[in-house]
């Protein structure tokens, strides 16, 4: 009898029909909460996805020429750039993504697209092909298109690269199709010759770092002279947050990372081994079905880009799943 | 005997909704509690259950409106009959009860069985209190049994009946099982491409607003606190910590600085970087109108084109003028090859496009050809 029990217990129905509450006010803020309004652009092509339920208001002029930037190398911003421009690819925005990361490229491996790179912006530059001929566009999501500054082995000719990238973003404002919605440029590390001109063009900066003392320095400086460069709408991911370290006091929370830097949040990436499968796969997390926790959060993070929106909660530590004792019987 | 009925019930009871199930099972429960306290003026749930397990091997059922008040016999009866039971009760017994789980010990367990009865009549014969815990003991493991044999076969069922509804061809359920339909947007044609990443099955705000769950954890939430006031101090302390002019001229290492550029502004470019260079083979307005191009051939496919259309006509009006003279040199280059390697390399290069008429006579012309072997070689492949 007593093992009978949970079944008519509240907890376990509570179970079944969470899904229908409403999300939380608190959780994401209150601009994602209001109520989907439609989205109202010139092209009909847009138009046509207003059959989702709900979507992300695009905020801001198009097209938004967003620099994915950190300081220091390997902490995610390649990462980043992929499955956030897929997200917004996937939420109906048509994104162009350029790998300015000269001398390292390789966000077309992170997509799967590295066979079908075959000119780059140093040949539109020279006059051997046209700028249309160097966009790849992805075949799964057919509104994300790839533009790589260089081959491995050549080198940009620096002297005109700023420029070259403000030519190439106005050449992008009138083609044909329409301009588009996301120009997302991976910027490579440090803050060489190769930052500079991936910065060129940007009006906005997403800050990558990680939850460690020197990405975090790194970042503080890269701030510091996107700021100088003109640059005023910053917001950082924190990458590779590992919830069970922060309850150990082995890490820094979050919360500790947002005061040191002082900038507003766009999300948060758990750790993820995911992450890493999904790299050499060369097909991004965002697209797995089911979703995994860091694709989950790339997604999120995506739609407070599109809205202009930072975070207004995080999520600080793992708590022990209440369970119903019938939970195991599907529940 | 109200407990009998009760499990029959629940036993052969059509299969109905869990939750349902589950209540009806609690009042049925809570019936035998009401019938036992009547009869036996005891409140004690387990001696109910100790008469009904008794009462099963010592009579063939009795009829059910009989329950009232027929207990303080049963329990006589039991003590008196137990010992002299023959085979043949159990055996009417299981049959007419047609519930084979209740009962300890099963028709089929012949031999063992009248040392049972031994057994138990010489537990019988034992000091009444150590006999009661005995009992005790064997019904509530009795009664735990039936309760686990009746939730297995429950899932059982539930899941049997799940899946037949799943194997029945062409079937909704089928198709969404086979990935042709979505199960959570019947009667919309086109798939769903996203989630809603903040609302849905793998991501749960808790009621609390302080939790969140997803993928199956559990986060709590804290609030961010950061103002616009703190981040106004965070700018204002950087634009101090780094003073920065964005660099505006690049030049190589060694260059000297132009007269009218600030040196702050300076980037300086080493020969050997890795990835930028200061050295442009086009200059650039070239290069921006480049961009800017939106239809037609490449400029530089072009240009290329057209030098290499001129050589050829050139070549070829001095092929018509100097036809009989060339004669005698092509024979000679024929011998070429196999006087230096080096010169012989510009020989089959330039014998490609030229018809190998000419060749060794254009020193100049390489460049040109290289060029224009790699633009075809492109070309072939876009
Ligand atoms: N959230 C994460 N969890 C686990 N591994 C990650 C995560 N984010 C990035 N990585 C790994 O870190 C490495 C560097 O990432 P990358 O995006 O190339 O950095 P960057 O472009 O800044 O140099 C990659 O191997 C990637 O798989
Ligand atoms: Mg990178």
């Amino acid at each position: 009898m007593i093992s009978l029990q949970p079944l008519t217990n509240p907890k376990a129905s509570a179970l079944y029909s969470s899904s229908l509450i409403p999300p939380n006010p608190f959780f994401h803020s209150l601009k994602t909460l209001k109520p989907p309004t439609p989205y109202l652009k010139p092209f009909p092509r847009i138009q046509s996805i207003l059959q989702y339920n709900r979507k992300p208001q695009l905020a801001g002029e198009t097209p938004r020429v967003v620099v994915i930037t950190s300081g220091k190398g390997g902490v995610g911003k390649t990462t980043t750039t992929a499955n956030v421009g897929l997200s917004l690819a996937r939420l109906g925005f048509s994104v162009v993504a350029i790998d300015a990361d000269v001398g390292l490229r390789n966000l077309d491996l992170l997509l799967g697209l590295e066979n079908r790179v075959n000119y780059t912006v140093v040949e539109v530059l020279n006059g051997d092909c046209r700028l249309d001929q160097a966009l790849v566009r992805d075949k799964r999501w057919s509104n994300f298109e790839l533009l790589c500054i260089s081959k491995p082995r050549s080198k940009l000719p620096i002297g005109f690269g700023g420029k070259a990238l403000t030519w190439l973003v106005e050449a992008l404002k009138d083609r044909e199709e329409g301009a588009p919605d996301f120009i997302l440029i991976d910027c490579p590390a440090g803050i060489d010759a190769g930052f500079i001109t991936a910065i060129t063009p940007a009006n906005e900066a997403v800050l990558v770092t990680t939850p460690d003392i020197t990405s975090l320095r790194d970042a503080d400086r890269v701030t510091g002279l996107l700021e100088c460069d003109g640059i005023r709408d910053i917001k950082m991911i924190v990458n590779r947050v590992r919830t069970d370290m922060i309850r150990g006091e082995d890490m820094m929370s979050v919360l500790d990372v947002q005061e040191m830097l002082g900038l507003a949040l766009l999300g948060v990436i758990p750790e993820d081994a995911e992450v890493i499968r999904s790299t050499n796969r060369g097909y991004p997390l965002v697209l797995n079905k089911p979703p995994t926790l860091a694709g989950l959060a790339f997604e999120q993070a995506a739609w407070r880009l599109v809205e202009q929106d930072s975070m207004q909660a995080v999520m600080v530590e793992e708590e022990p799943k209440k369970r119903g004792w019938f939970s195991f019987f599907g529940g | 005997m109200a407990t009998l009925w009760t499990l029959q019930q629940l036993h052969y009871s059509p299969s109905f909704a869990r939750k349902d199930s589950a209540k009806q099972l609690g009042c049925r429960i809570v019936a035998t509690f009401y019938y036992s306290g009547n009869c036996w003026k005891r409140t004690s749930a387990c001696k109910t259950h100790r008469k009904f397990v008794l009462r099963a091997y010592s009579h063939p059922p009795p009829v059910k409106s009989s329950g009232d008040g027929g207990g303080a016999e049963f329990d006589n009866d039991n003590k008196s009959v137990v010992p002299a039971v023959p085979d043949e009760a159990i055996m009417v017994n299981c049959n007419n009860n047609e519930y084979p789980q209740q009962k300890p010990k099963r028709p089929h367990e012949d031999m063992p069985q009248s040392l049972v009865f031994k057994l138990q009549a010489t537990v019988a014969s034992l000091p009444p209190v150590i006999f009661s815990m005995k009992r005790h003991f064997s019904a509530s493991f009795t009664l735990g049994l039936c309760a686990a044999a009746t939730l297995l076969l429950f899932v059982m069922r539930s899941y049997a009946s799940r899946k037949s509804n799943h194997s029945r061809p062409g079937s909704v359920a089928d198709l969404v099982r086979r990935g042709q339909l979505r199960s959570d947007r019947r009667g919309i044609s086109t798939p769903l491409k996203y989630d809603d990443p903040f609302n849905n099955p793998m991501v749960k705000v808790g009621k609390s607003n302080s939790t969140v769950e997803m993928c199956g954890r559990v986060y709590k939430l804290a609030p961010v606190t950061l103002t616009k006031e703190q981040q106004a101090i965070h700018q204002k302390r950087r634009s101090r910590a780094y003073q920065w002019k964005r660099p505006q001229v690049f030049l190589k290492e060694g260059d000297s600085i132009p007269p009218d550029v600030d040196p702050d502004t300076v980037r300086w470019i080493p020969a050997n970087h890795p990835f930028a260079t200061t050295a442009s083979d086009i200059d650039e307005d070239l290069a921006q109108n480049n961009v800017y191009q939106k239809h037609g051939v490449p400029f530089r496919i072009k240009a290329e084109h057209e030098a290499l259309q001129k050589k050829l006509e050139a070549l070829q009006n001095e092929q018509k003028l100097d036809k009989l003279v060339i004669d005698a040199g092509a024979a000679k280059d024929f011998e070429r090859p196999f006087k230096s390697p080096l010169k012989a390399e510009d020989q089959i290069v330039d014998k490609g496009p030229l018809n190998g008429q000419m060749g060794s006579k254009q020193p100049n012309s390489d460049p040109v050809h290289k060029s224009h072997r790699s633009a075809s070689e492109e070309m072939q492949n876009p």
